[in-house]
């Protein structure tokens, strides 16, 4: 999906206006940076930014198995998403498709804890802020018939995607693991590796890049940690370091590495 | 706090009788002896005696006495039970007992049976006494605050004689990691970081930290891998280290820094570099101290408060029984399993119809209360590194049982390593610096420079003052700077100080140090109720 019209007018119109732009419409997308800022309530906790005069819902607290995971207080947050109808959250604008990425450099700015307040109230937490009923929350239900992927054939790919700037961290051992295992049913004769520097295009015009090195050093990191866990075939790696470009639509898989198989 | 109160147990499965002994001890003013007369139903024990004098509180490694199949020895808050799954444990030519080491050492030297397989700072100060420092407790290698000081002054001894602490010398850079950072010398009261053999730029290229040892009780659960371990670590994505006889990732939950992962690992890690023993244990020797430490269970058997602690009835989760019984590598931190099982059995006892019974009724629901605090409390967990990070959002409002979620232990089932900056700056135990202070700081205090061109820590950037960088000497990993794993929760009262590096004196300011960290407010009837629950692990 490429951006609309309206998306780019407001873009521009957002540089050159900033607070007279009014708040996007439902399907537009938005990327920005800004400061995270943790409300809480009576269950968990809900993670909302404020950006051009609005302010945004996140995500709530869960676990780890969340698909939108909370940012860090202490660090802006890189926020892409696509703008909802739905009722607001927190106070906040509901988007979907959400990606958050901490920006690594700490920002003491980044601090705005806000307490209870009961016009805000989560009702759909699936877990409480305490012990949980015995599973993570958004895995599978118990008795869920786990279905096994076919065996592979040729060669297989895979993506990684990162946080901004970041190489491997608690985001990647289920795809690591991935990875690894297909590696010990196809017996690949090569692995590819290929690191990407990722950029972003934020809804006020601005190209956001990663660090000059990054595709390099994701995919170095990415091939020794597969090699040393056993997968010990001939390996290329690779890096795309060069100035990367952005069109705003989802630009948090630019982040990445790109892994293949090669029976 | 003296200890003479209903001693005689009336459990099921053992009997007790006892006398008592006042020492000149302090800390322990009265040593229980028991004579068990009882039959170890569970393990097909015949009838066991378990002698304990004032000499015997001590144990020296060489001394052929057994270990009973279960001996219980008094602390501070009550008593502490080991039990030995397999039978008494015949310590004559036993590896975990023997003096195997150059020194004069065993393993025994430092996980004593008395102090829950661990060594407290009152039996160090005792032996110190006793021996006029000349133990091999007090040997150069680690004993003593630096190798090269003079042997058997205390001030050469200070940091073991007053917070239980053991030098660990550590190889800088690290020998397996490419270090993501540079660590200069700020501060050296014990003069090894700076010296000319031993420092950091020293002929060695060591770097000095001081911790406690870990009990040896429990290690069953603490070495078990069968929940949320894999190849890539849950936490980081990087690779679980492996038990070398099996292949297989391990929790790396053993040691502070996680750098030996199995108990074959540690013990032989331990006889080089605590014991000075001449040629590496033999596989056999290894095995038997393997074998020895998985039977062996230990949890406070008897509260001077609530008293016997594992009677028919009571919670499921307390005493070394339980231990014995429980199963281990299960996430507890759920109300289908619980970290600490209890089944709300002290919650709202009658008053009692004894001013003794009223007595330890109130200090059973404070327990109670204790657990619940534990278990339920939300606060704000904050710019803790490995908790923070790892996807659950930076602060997460959360409980004591979030980090503490192994059942029966409190540890983390997962590789378990976090900075709670019990180490790090600036939440680190510290003198006041003013001009009207007269306390002199203890420990070292290294800065750490991360280097420019890689993300900075999450929460302290690319400068970080420690006293000890923990998991980073071993990973050189810029992000686990003041990481600690996460120890048990059992032994807590015969095994005083707490944290790795002995900065908690005892279990009150170990709750202290919590709510100070995460501005959780508690009141004095939470952090009582506290005490008295950790008490009884």
């Amino acid at each position: 999906m490429k951006p609309t019209i309206k998306t780019l007018i407001s873009l521009s119109l957002a540089s050159a206006a900033g607070s007279l732009i009014a708040a996007p419409d439902p399907g537009e997308r938005i990327s920005f940076v800004s400061c995270p800022i943790v409300r809480d309530t009576v269950s968990v906790p809900c993670w909302l930014s404020d950006y051009d005069g609005d302010t945004y819902y996140l995500t709530i607290q869960s676990d780890v198995s969340a698909t939108v995971q909370p940012p860090l207080l202490g660090h802006q947050v890189l926020v892409e998403g696509v703008v909802t109808d739905e009722p607001a959250i927190c106070g906040g604008i509901v988007m979907e498709d959400v990606h958050l990425t901490a920006m690594p450099e700490l920002d003491a700015n980044c601090n705005t804890m806000l307490p209870v307040d009961e016009r805000y109230v989560i009702d759909f937490n699936p877990r409480p802020p305490g012990p949980s009923a015995g599973r993570l929350a958004f895995d599978p239900a118990p008795g869920t018939p786990r279905v096994e992927p076919p065996p592979p054939e040729g060669p297989q790919t895979f993506d990684i995607y990162f946080d901004f700037d970041k190489g491997i961290s608690f985001r990647h051992p289920r795809f690591l693991q991935q990875i690894f295992t297909t590696a010990g049913k196809l017996k690949p004769s090569r692995m590819t590796v290929t690191g990407v520097r990722g950029a972003h295009l934020l809804s006020n015009g601005t190209l956001l890049q990663e660090a000059q090195n990054t595709g390099r050093r994701r995919a170095e990191e990415v091939a020794g940690l597969l090699q040393d866990a056993g997968i010990e075939v001939n390996t290329d790696i690779k890096w795309i370091d060069a100035r990367a470009e952005a069109d705003g639509i989802d630009d948090w898989q630019s982040r990445r590495v790109t892994v293949t198989l090669t029976p | 706090m003296e200890n003479d109160s209903g001693l005689i147990s009336t459990q099921n499965q053992w009997n007790f009788s006892e006398m008592k002994i006042q020492t000149k001890d302090h800390h322990r003013l009265w040593l229980v002896i028991f004579t068990m007369t009882a039959c170890f139903n569970s393990y097909g024990q015949t009838a066991q005696q378990a002698m304990a004098s004032r000499s015997d509180l001590w144990w020296a490694p060489g001394e052929d006495r057994p270990l009973p199949a279960y001996i219980e020895y008094a602390n501070d808050y009550g008593r502490v039970g080991l039990l030995n799954a397999s039978g008494t444990i015949i310590t004559d030519g036993h590896p975990f007992f023997e003096p195997l080491g150059s020194n004069g050492r065993g393993c025994v030297t430092c996980h004593q049976p008395s102090d829950a397989m661990s060594i407290s700072v009152p039996t160090i100060q005792q032996r110190w006494q006793d021996t006029h420092g000349a133990d091999p407790l007090f040997a150069a290698i680690d004993g003593k605050d630096c190798p090269n000081l003079p042997q058997g002054e205390e001030e050469s001894h200070s940091l073991l004689l007053k917070r239980g602490l053991f030098r660990v010398a550590l190889p800088w850079p690290p020998k397996n990691a490419e270090a993501e950072f540079d660590i200069e010398v700020v501060r050296d009261p014990t003069g090894c970081n700076t010296d000319p053999v031993y420092g950091l730029d020293g002929e060695r290229h060591e770097i000095s930290v001081y911790r406690r040892p870990r009990p040896a009780i429990n290690l069953r659960y603490v070495s078990s891998s069968s929940f949320g371990v894999s190849p890539f670590i849950g936490k980081t994505g990087m690779l679980a280290t492996l038990d070398p006889d099996t292949g297989r990732p391990v929790n790396m939950n053993m040691m502070a820094d996680a750098r030996d992962v199995t108990l074959k690992q540690q013990a032989q890690s331990a006889a080089h570099g605590h014991m000075e023993v001449a040629q590496p244990l033999t596989p056999a020797q290894l095995s038997r101290i393997q074998e020895f430490e998985l039977q062996l269970y230990g949890a406070q058997a008897w509260s001077n408060g609530g008293g016997a602690l594992n009677e028919p009835g009571g919670p499921s989760g307390i005493g070394p029984q339980a231990m014995a019984n429980g199963s281990d590598g299960v996430l507890g931190n759920n109300t289908t399993r619980y970290v600490f099982p209890m089944e709300n059995k002290w919650a709202d006892l009658p008053e009692g119809s004894s001013e003794e019974e009223a007595s330890r009724n109130a200090f059973l629901e404070s327990v109670q209360r204790g657990h619940d605090n534990f278990f339920y409390r939300t606060f704000w967990i904050k710019d803790a590194t490995h908790i923070n990070t790892v996807g659950l959002g930076n602060p997460i409002k959360r409980t004591c049982a979030t980090c503490h979620g192994m059942h029966m232990t409190g540890m983390d089932t997962a590789n378990g390593w976090m900075d709670l900056g019990t180490t790090n700056y600036p939440w680190a135990l510290e003198p006041p610096e003013s001009p009207w202070s007269q306390e002199a700081p203890e420990m070292p205090l290294f800065k750490v420079s991360c280097r420019a061109d890689l993300p900075p820590h999450a929460f302290l950037g690319r400068t970080i003052y420690t006293q000890d960088p923990g998991r980073a000497l071993i990973s050189g990993k810029c992000e686990d700077v003041g990481a600690i794993v996460i120890q048990q929760f059992r032994g807590l009262s015969a095994r005083a100080p707490y944290f790795s590096n002995g900065s908690a004196a005892n279990l009150r300011e170990l709750v202290d140090f919590y709510d100070r960290r995460f501005n959780i407010r508690y009141t004095e009837q939470e952090k009582t109720d506290l005490v008295n629950f950790l008490s009884i692990l």
